[in-house]
């Protein structure tokens, strides 16, 4: 039987059973609220869920957590766009750009471009996943391993510091900032203990979302707190207008490539949506004749970040099913609900339960295209959230983060370290450094410093290793010639006053 | 193909309707009590569980395995509290920390046996906590990809490392001091080869690693694999114990290979405070024990080839099994020059 002919197979069997449907929509409607919802996530609905699966048919629990997924990664770009605050790491790059446009009044259409966009990059990714699960998985596993997937973090920070912060040299510090931040904790090769000042709690290092929280959410209150004591505090203008077919076509490039990305990164274990937001934003800025208008409120920045995020969703599938390789911590979880039926994720699953397999392909796809409608009858109504007054406002994202920051690990030191951040970002953001730069480092940096040291070992220690690597050779070179590009533009080209910007908000106090 | 597909598929086959038996044996807590009140209406509310690792891994699927046998067979709920990080350190922290009052239990591994015994100022399992059942114990494994072509067992392995003069490669979790660490070096220096071993702190990177051949073997426990060993792309070429469970007969083990040395077991048990009052702990031992034969628990611990050698321990038989981990790790510690605190 042909593709086709599966996907129609498992549409009936989705759209044919009442109960199916029900979770289904479940799924949709949860997963972009927990998704939105600061302070909770996907990941929080996924967890009360999980031990619930195991009174329903394999199908069910399984789609219902893929279905989670899906709209779940999109949910977080609302929050970001209005309030500043992610509701997942990997919708951090959406706030870059899409919360100046809501300080511009052009709240409807970034996150009618994040509905667009996340629903695209969903659907494309999960027709690569149905046509390509099990060549495409083979592939992944064989061609990357720990040094290439250690050249492409250095490349990814590479283009990161090229282009924030105010000057080249603040933009490296944000990064080894963000890098000195990762190395707190076990080392996580050896195990040794490094930083902690003899406090257990610190040995589990510093946790990347209490930052992003601190940096985006707690910062921007104590910005906008100030402008209220000083009276430049302004509401942000309300506006429903999505954007133009026009619009988006003119960023037909930047979705490309960042379906290309996102699904790139979505298919490695261990790396996932994140790592795909923030290299698609970093190529898009990259690429881009408008570099310096990146992070003051530029579509193709809210375009790039959602399109990548959503790509890497089937993408995260891909190793799941075809090998039981989980890319992220709800792919894990789905292993746990295929254990609850007393399966097994990997080649087996497709030869044991195709049906469970095409059910669970058409409800991504079904729930991606939902995002498109449900995604926009959902803006129309959260909008108007920007309407509370900011004094009802600051104390909820206050709350809210708290909550949020606390509910990583259950650690009181993650909401300390999440208050810090928002201050030394409230005075960074101020200084022409790059708070997104920091978290790009702290997030890279954690998954570069362990793929390094697994690429010696597995290298023998010879770093000529890397030359016996296409890919990595390859990646390598990238990030060179693009840190050499920027070290000359830094030292021969006439710098601007103001370079892009990359930052949570560009209307920072000056 | 279809051979290497069939014969390992069988090894998978055999195990199970090995562990399928010992399910349907009797439990070794059979002869207990089916109810017991709790002293002085304890407990009035919910339990709370310290799990030190993340909620999808091994311990944390065991955590909400037994936490639902214990709540199917006392009604009382219990909260599982994930705090993972320091490979462990942090959820012992945070427990030692909680109320002694019978109403905090924790969840640990082998982990906190090898921690205490290189740094005796971290809490020792045997001591400094009453342990209420130890509900897994496992072997490890040495794995190589099904279509391997260039070694077929365990000897043509050696050999093959051998010859590399290096430049061979292990999957592991190789932390400094971990079980792994240590078996590695008693193997390779009773056989005299030399590996490098490649640390992959998380499960499905180390097993895509040997699936996509970017490395020539892989250090696990059975249960972690069982999917790729069902799926006939692993199988394993040395069973670290010195007598072969049934369900792994044909595979060779540390006598098989001319190796002599006690063989590390990776365990899972719970604990509570050694303060806690006598009569809630007593009452705790029941319950945790008791729901090791739930149905659900056992159904939990065969999907996990958790049932292959006897993974049931009580508080004296967890008292037993920690001390001696504690003193074979501490001596091993010693030879490899390791500051033992």
């Amino acid at each position: 039987m042909d593709v086709f002919a599966l996907f129609l197979q498992g549409t009936v069997t989705l759209f044919s059973d009442p109960i199916g449907i029900l979770i289904f929509f479940g799924g949709v409607v949860g997963g972009m609220l927990f998704g939105a919802i600061p302070g909770v996530s996907m990941l929080t609905l996924a967890a009360i869920l999980l031990p619930f699966t195991a009174h329903l048919k394999p199908e069910h629990g399984i789609m219902l957590f893929s279905v989670i997924y899906c709209t779940g990664v999109y949910g977080g770009a609302i929050t970001a766009i209005l309030f500043n605050i992610p509701g997942a790491p990997e919708n951090a790059p959406t706030a870059f750009d899409g919360y100046p446009m809501t300080q511009k009044g052009q709240a409807g259409k970034a996150v009618g471009a994040a509905v667009m966009c996340s629903a695209l990059g969903g659907v494309v990714s999960c027709i690569i996943m149905m046509a390509a699960t099990a060549p495409i998985a083979d592939w992944a596993i064989s061609a990357f391993g720990p040094p290439e997937i250690f050249a492409l973090v250095f490349f990814g920070l590479a283009v990161a510091a090229s282009v924030g912060a105010k000057t080249f040299w603040k933009g490296w510090l944000s990064i080894l900032l963000g890098l000195l931040v990762a190395v707190v904790g076990l080392d996580p090769v050896g195990g040794i203990e490094r930083y902690d000042f003899g406090m257990p709690y610190l040995l589990a290092g510093i946790h990347f979302i209490p930052v992003i929280l601190g940096f985006f959410a707690v910062s921007e209150v104590f910005v906008q707190a100030e402008k209220k004591v000083t009276g430049a505090y302004k509401a942000p203008k309300i506006s429903v207008d999505f954007p133009s077919f026009g619009e988006l076509w003119a960023h037909k490039i930047a979705v490309v490539r960042s379906i290309i990305i996102g699904f790139f990164c979505g298919i490695l274990p261990g790396i996932g949506a994140t790592l795909a937001a923030f290299m698609g934003y970093n190529e898009a800025v990259r690429w881009s004749k408008d570099r310096m208008e990146f992070g003051k409120g530029k579509l193709e920045g809210v375009i790039s970040s959602e399109t990548a995020n959503n790509a890497a969703t089937g993408a995260a599938m891909i190793p799941l099913l075809a090998l039981g390789l989980p890319g992220g911590a709800l792919t894990a979880m789905m292993v746990g609900v295929f254990q609850m039926h007393d399966m097994e994720p990997g080649p087996l699953v497709f030869i044991n339960s195709p049906d469970l397999v095409w059910v669970v392909f058409a409800a991504m796809f079904f729930a991606n295209l939902s995002i498109l409608f449900i995604g926009f009858l959902e803006t129309k109504t959260i909008i108007n959230l920007l309407r509370i007054p900011f004094q009802f406002l600051a104390p909820m994202i206050l709350l809210l983060a708290t909550v949020g920051a606390y509910a990583v690990r259950g650690l009181a030191v993650d909401v300390i370290a999440m208050f810090l951040a928002g201050v030394i970002g409230f005075f960074l953001r101020r200084s022409g450094y790059s708070v997104a730069g920091i978290v790009l480092g702290l997030i890279l940096g954690k998954i570069g410093e362990q793929t390094f040291a697994q690429a010696m070992q597995m290298l023998y220690f010879e770093f000529g290793g890397f030359f016996g690597r296409p890919i990595a050779l390859g990646l390598l070179i990238a990030g060179v010639l693009t840190l050499a590009g920027s070290i000359y533009g830094a030292f021969f080209k006439k710098q601007p006053q103001s370079q892009s910007q990359p930052q949570p908000q560009s209307q920072s106090v000056s | 193909m279809f051979k290497k597909f069939v014969v390992s598929t069988g090894v998978t086959a055999v195990a199970m309707a090995f562990s399928a038996s010992s399910v349907f044996a009797a439990c070794a807590t059979d002869g207990m009590p089916d109810s017991m009140d709790g002293p002085d209406g304890y407990p009035a509310r919910a339990l709370t569980m310290i799990v030190p690792y993340g909620p999808a891994g091994g311990s944390g699927q065991v955590a909400q395995a037994m936490a639902e046998a214990v709540t199917g067979l006392t009604k009382v709920s219990i909260n599982r509290d994930h705090k993972p990080g320091g490979s462990g350190t942090v959820g012992m922290t945070a427990f030692m920390a909680s109320p002694a009052d019978g109403y905090s239990v924790l969840e640990h591994i082998d982990d906190a046996s090898s921690a205490h015994a290189l740094d005796s100022g971290r809490p020792n399992p045997a001591e400094d906590l009453i342990p209420l059942v130890t509900s897994q114990i496992t072997f490890s494994q040495i794995y190589i990809r099904t279509d391997e072509d260039r070694f077929t067992d365990w000897n043509s392995f050696v050999e093959w490392v051998k010859a590399q003069d290096g430049k061979a490669s292990i999957a592991n979790v190789s932390k400094e001091g971990s079980m792994e660490r240590v078996t590695m070096k008693f193997i390779t220096d009773a056989t005299g080869m030399k590996i490098q071993q490649i640390s992959f702190d998380k499960g499905a990177p180390r097993y895509g690693a040997l699936a996509g051949g970017q490395v020539d073997a892989l250090f696990e426990q059975p249960g972690d694999v069982r999917k790729f060993l069902d799926a006939g792309k692993f199988k394993p070429i040395l069973t670290i114990l010195k007598e072969s469970p049934e369900a792994f007969a044909d595979v060779p083990n540390l006598t098989d290979a001319g190796m002599d040395f006690e063989p590390l077991l990776r365990f899972r048990g719970f604990y509570v405070h050694k303060d806690a009052p006598a009569d809630r702990v007593k009452w705790l031992q029941w319950a945790f024990q008791k729901a090791y034969c739930e149905e659900s628990y056992q159904a939990y611990n065969e999907s996990k080839f958790m049932t292959l050698i006897e993974s049931y321990r009580d508080t004296a038989g967890s008292q037993e099994l920690i001390t001696n981990t504690i003193a074979q790790y501490r001596d091993v510690y010693k030879e490899m020059g390791l500051e033992v605190k």
